[in-house]
């Protein structure tokens, strides 16, 4: 990963480079690992040499993700580390210049700060020019999910600017002006946006003693207010899932020896769990693996999991929210900007459990394009597949018509798998009502 | 990704409001900064950007 600097952004890296901020921010895995590279050889083609005063080589993460696939666990620590990394670039005399939570990734549950290209030397008598974007994508998506128990990854997902403040003005019910934080940073803000658009403010806020100690105030209290939100989810889909069925634990355990097997045949790079829930078995094939994303579709599961994670303090498991039916798009400039998921890396071992049936009967898409889909990863594959007479899969197919689905049948199945990858293992859980199957690429 | 210019308008709302919640250190660059304004409002004194 490189990073090509102008002249201005040249002197901006030698004053963060010479930090004690960059040197323990590094040590501490907070802010990307970065060195300047003699030879700036390979640049590509639309960058003009001429404006190239250096390059810089930053360390790669293992996988890109973006906020609007983080539970608020992850927005919320992203969030903090943008302001201790503002907070303790103030000491320094530098300031981050913009606050984009896109600027930072994560190790795992860790979060590390991407874009060494933020910090720059504090001019004087300015604001923090980064607040506005700091609400827009970050505190508001927080606040609205805190106060509101409104998800904020949709919004994101469809604004990459995040929610404007007259925007969430209006989101925001007349209680909710008295929670901590909406007053200010919300009416007030956006009041005052109405009234000073297009007129320049700068130079009088100069001239009336604006000074350093006021964004440090400023991020001190944001600080406070972000650490203090909580959102309490209520009972989801998945919530008690499972558990009136007197097979799930014998399952659970037989499901457990079938992951770690598979997993153990040969070391991974990546591995890709689709509707991991809990993570039981993520940890458990990730183990065997370099790295390994978690992904499923309900935020509240995925935020437990973060949380799990991050107490452990793992950096191999990156806990995401993510829909096989309704997948992140491209976004952004030519939809270059944001990428799907798939296009962030491919898996080697993908497992999809408890996955199949929600996926046919919940989302109606057909199993064989859902295998065709799955094949196009080019990765083994651990699937489970309930049967029709598993209990989760009749209480699906009783919400709907008589007959609906016939494509989901164990025969079926079976023959579409075969089609798309050579089977290497087929083992019936002790239900009776779930098959377990490990297929990997014909080559 | 290449070729994007990033520049961040900081928006003058959000500059002003900073010096307003800036507790008892931004009392003073408030009024003033308002005091200013109501000078040139009054045309006792001349707009800076004029």
């Amino acid at each position: 990963m490189r990073r090509a600097l102008s002249e201005r952004g040249l002197v901006d890296w030698e004053a963060l480079a010479a930090t004690d901020l960059f040197r323990e921010g590094v040590a501490a895995g907070r802010l990307v690992a970065t060195e300047r590279v003699a030879e700036p050889d390979g640049l590509p083609a639309e960058l003009d040499a001429a404006n190239v005063a250096a390059v810089l080589r930053h360390e790669r993460i293992p996988v890109v993700s973006y906020p609007y696939e983080w539970p608020f666990g992850m927005l919320q620590d992203a969030a903090l580390l943008e302001l201790d990394l503002l907070l303790a670039a103030l000491d320094e005399g530098l300031v981050l210049k913009d606050a984009s939570p896109y600027n930072v990734q994560w190790r795992g549950s860790k979060p590390v700060f991407v874009d060494v290209g933020s910090f720059e030397r504090l001019r004087e008598g300015e604001p923090w020019a980064g607040y506005r974007q700091f609400c827009t994508l970050a505190l508001y998506p927080l606040l609205l999910q805190a106060y509101r128990n409104v998800p904020f990854q949709p919004w994101l997902r469809g604004s990459l600017e995040g929610i404007e403040p007259a925007q969430m003005r209006a989101l925001m019910s007349f209680r909710d002006r008295f929670r901590r934080g909406v007053l200010t940073n919300v009416v007030l803000h956006a009041k005052l946006e109405g009234r000073y658009a297009d007129r320049e403010v700068k130079r009088d806020l100069k001239k009336a003693g604006f000074h350093a100690d006021l964004i440090r105030a400023n991020a001190r209290k944001l600080r406070k207010l972000v650490e203090r939100l909580r959102w309490e989810p209520e009972g989801t889909a998945w919530s008690g899932y499972g558990e009136a069925n007197p097979y799930d634990e014998a399952d659970a355990a037989a499901k457990e020896d079938f992951v770690r097997a598979s997993a153990g045949l040969r070391g991974r790079r990546l591995l890709w769990d689709l509707g991991c829930n809990d993570g039981r078995y993520t940890r458990i094939a990730a183990a065997e693996s370099d790295y390994a994303v978690a992904i499923d579709a309900d935020a509240a599961v995925v935020d437990a999991l973060y949380r799990a994670l991050r107490a452990e303090g793992s950096e191999t498991i990156l806990p995401l929210i993510g829909d096989v039916t309704d997948p992140s798009p491209g976004l952004g400039w030519r939809g270059l900007e944001r990428r799907p998921l798939a296009d962030r890396g491919l898996p080697d071992l993908t497992l999809c459990l408890a996955l199949v049936h929600h996926v046919s009967l919940s989302g109606n898409v057909p199993l064989r394009a859902f295998l065709d889909w799955l094949a196009k990863l080019g990765s083994e594959v651990v699937i489970e597949f309930p049967t029709r007479e598993d209990p989760m899969v009749r209480r699906l197919l009783d919400r709907k018509a008589p007959g609906a689905n016939p494509d989901y049948e164990t025969e079926l199945f079976e023959r579409a798998l075969e089609e798309r990858w050579r089977l290497e293992r087929r083992e019936t859980l002790p239900s009776g009502t779930r098959i377990l199957y490990r297929a990997i690429p014909r080559a | 990704m290449g070729g994007l210019l990033a520049y961040l308008d900081p928006g003058s709302g959000s500059m002003i409001l900073q010096a307003i919640v800036g507790g008892v250190a931004a009392i003073a660059v408030a009024g003033k900064f308002y005091w200013r304004r109501f000078l040139g409002f009054i045309g006792i004194r001349k707009r800076d950007d004029s």
